[in-house]
């Protein structure tokens, strides 16, 4: 009895792991099998059209990559200096926790909140209108959490023996900090910067107020009022609406080239994230 | 570099410290973007003061929201914010805690890894893709289904619920799996030893170990369905003074209603700029989601963060 009793119980989680699978599975193959048919070469290479339902997503595209670059820009600096402070520079182990429940905390705002903020900041309060820069700083603001936390879990990964040695032969924090931390855990920014731009390219939210519009811009040619298009508002928009077979089909064109993009960024990436995840906990 | 720079860094290196530019971009850059996010908080304080001068924190605990009235009662979009979440983590807890122990506990470390692969591929689908899904799929598919409530159209509460169950998914499986291979190898051992079964070992003694682990994966599964904007946005009907007669039957889950998010995501928000009560009231609901979703990850991560002893 007690044998089966605790049989039951792991083929139940077995089942639930096999329900998350499904569940994966379902969307990645609708998402494939009905975007599939829409995308050929001009999807990528003809601007949108008609309502918005035929035609390419080329200045999609094109603004998406301009927004991930600028929240990359904006991010990254700020990342590491939080990564090297919260490791190097504050090596309290209570401040570390603190440290990284608010960055945890700092993740979890409403990404509709940060675009609220953005369009008292930048669209009223600097008098910029929608701006690509806007729309770039808020994601950036978005993802500087996550990117934070994906590096200082690099670094903590690194081997103790490696600053050791270091602080060994004498060398100052500074020296260490960056001979030995920034050298070595180069890999977890390339991931942390690979994570971040796949989740800015996917964000919605933060540049719904402040930088994305649904038609009538191109390539930015200022700051002031340049707009962009970006492809998940593009979706956003026309999800709204009531829709023909052939707008359905656009639709899901875009959500297939969105997702290729995210998935791609995050996925180059996820094995050494992975890694370093696992040693930082348990290592 | 000046003379008197020259002089000051070569006295620092004499004295074995020398001015730490890593040091100073570290702080400065660190300074920066705390001061982003205090100037964010800063601004919706400062912003929905207007409100709280005019009618209060009481003015938003009434059951009508009517801006042309100038009556702000925001108790019907907290309902429907609370219940689509709950409805999303008491689908997601026992199907992502049940899939948590399947990977931690039954699987080998390999294949641990690559299921791992799948669940981060899952959190990576952005939110307006989920949305998409949202429409076109299981719209339909909850309206079929609760046909015996009478729904008037597929865009429900239970819709939003539904769909962000998939989407905290992926954090609570994995959180979970972090709680769970925390426990350290000892106890499992010890547990065995003393005569348990694999599954009672895991029930008896890992469980229980990772038990403040687990809930802090549903805490942190909670803070983000309560913040989720966008696909909930799509499928919710976005319906104002949804207020319902009994706060706990299940029926008003069938219905349209509106979320505190999907409210501030609307074109409201757009519309209320330049009315400083209209906005403040909308800026003190940001604020008031921004402090409970704050509050929970914070307490989440907080208790997920504690060293497990070695033994």
């Amino acid at each position: 009895m007690r044998r089966w009793l605790g049989l039951g119980f792991l083929v139940a989680s077995g089942l639930c792991a096999l329900a998350v699978l499904a569940v994966l599975s379902i969307a990645l193959a609708e998402i494939i099998g009905r975007g599939m048919p829409a995308l050929d070469l001009a999807f990528f290479t003809r601007p949108s059209a008609g309502a918005g339902y035929e035609g390419g997503v080329l200045f999609e595209i094109a603004g998406t990559l301009i927004l991930i670059g600028t929240a990359l820009a904006a991010s990254l600096p700020l990342a590491i200096g939080l990564a090297l402070a919260a490791t190097i520079y504050l090596p309290r182990p209570s401040l570390r926790r603190t440290a990284l429940s608010a960055l945890y905390s700092a993740n979890a705002v409403p990404s509709v909140l940060i675009g609220i903020g953005g369009f008292v900041v930048f669209v009223h309060g600097f008098g910029w209108g929608k701006s690509w820069l806007g729309g770039g700083l808020l994601l950036g603001l978005m993802i500087l959490p996550a990117e934070a936390v994906a590096l200082i879990e690099r670094i903590e990964a690194l081997p103790r023996r490696y600053l050791d040695a270091a602080y060994g032969l004498g060398l100052s924090r500074g020296q260490v900090a960056r001979s030995v931390v920034l050298r070595q855990s180069l890999g977890g920014l390339f991931s942390g910067a690979l994570l971040g731009l796949a989740r800015a390219a996917g964000e919605t939210a933060p540049i719904l107020f402040a930088a994305a519009v649904f038609s009538g811009a191109g390539i930015p040619r200022g700051l002031k009022e340049s707009p962009v298009l970006a492809l998940p508002y593009h979706i956003f928009v026309l999800a709204q609406d009531s829709f023909s077979p052939a707008g359905e089909r656009h639709l899901w064109g875009a959500a297939l080239v969105l997702l290729v993009l995210v998935a791609s960024l995050s996925l180059i990436a996820l094995p050494a994230r992975l890694r370093a995840h696992e040693e930082s906990r348990h290592g | 570099m000046s003379f008197a720079a020259e002089r000051l860094a070569a006295g620092a290196e004499r004295r074995g410290r020398r001015p730490d530019a890593l040091r100073l971009a570290a702080f400065g850059f660190s300074a920066i973007a705390i001061a982003a996010f205090a100037g964010l908080i800063a601004v919706f304080a400062f912003e929905a003061w207007p409100f709280f001068r005019a009618q209060g924190l009481t003015g938003l605990f009434g059951v009508r929201w009517s801006f042309r009235s100038e009556r702000f009662g925001a108790l019907p979009m907290i309902y429907g914010s609370l219940a689509v979440s709950l409805v999303a983590v008491a689908l997601a807890a026992p199907i992502g805690l049940g899939a948590a122990v399947f990977l931690s506990e039954v699987l080998p470390r390999r294949a641990r890894i690559a299921a791992k692969v799948g669940v981060e591929l899952l959190a990576g689908i952005p939110s307006v893709v989920y949305g998409l899904l949202g429409v076109l799929l299981l719209r339909d598919a909850v309206a079929r289904l609760l046909r015996p409530f009478d729904p008037i159209s597929g865009d429900t509460l239970a819709t939003g619920g539904l769909l962000l169950a998939v989407m905290i998914l992926p954090t609570v499986v994995s959180l979970g799996d972090d709680a769970l291979a925390a426990v350290p190898r000892g106890q499992r051992q010890a547990a065995r030893a003393l005569g348990l079964g694999r599954a009672e070992t895991i029930l008896r003694a890992v469980v229980p170990a990772a038990l403040p682990g687990l809930g802090s994966a549903l805490l942190l599964g909670l803070g983000r369905a309560l913040g989720e904007t966008i696909a909930v946005f799509l499928v919710i009907g976005r319906q104002d003074n949804q207020w319902p007669e009994r706060l706990l039957a299940l029926e008003p889950l069938a219905r349209a209603g509106q979320t505190v998010t999907s409210k501030l995501g609307g074109s409201e928000t757009f519309l209320a700029y330049g009315d400083p009560t209209h906005w403040g009231a909308l800026l003190a609901l940001g604020l008031l989601l921004l402090a409970v979703v704050a509050a929970l990850s914070f307490a989440g991560s907080w208790v997920s963060l504690r060293k497990v002893p070695r033994a």
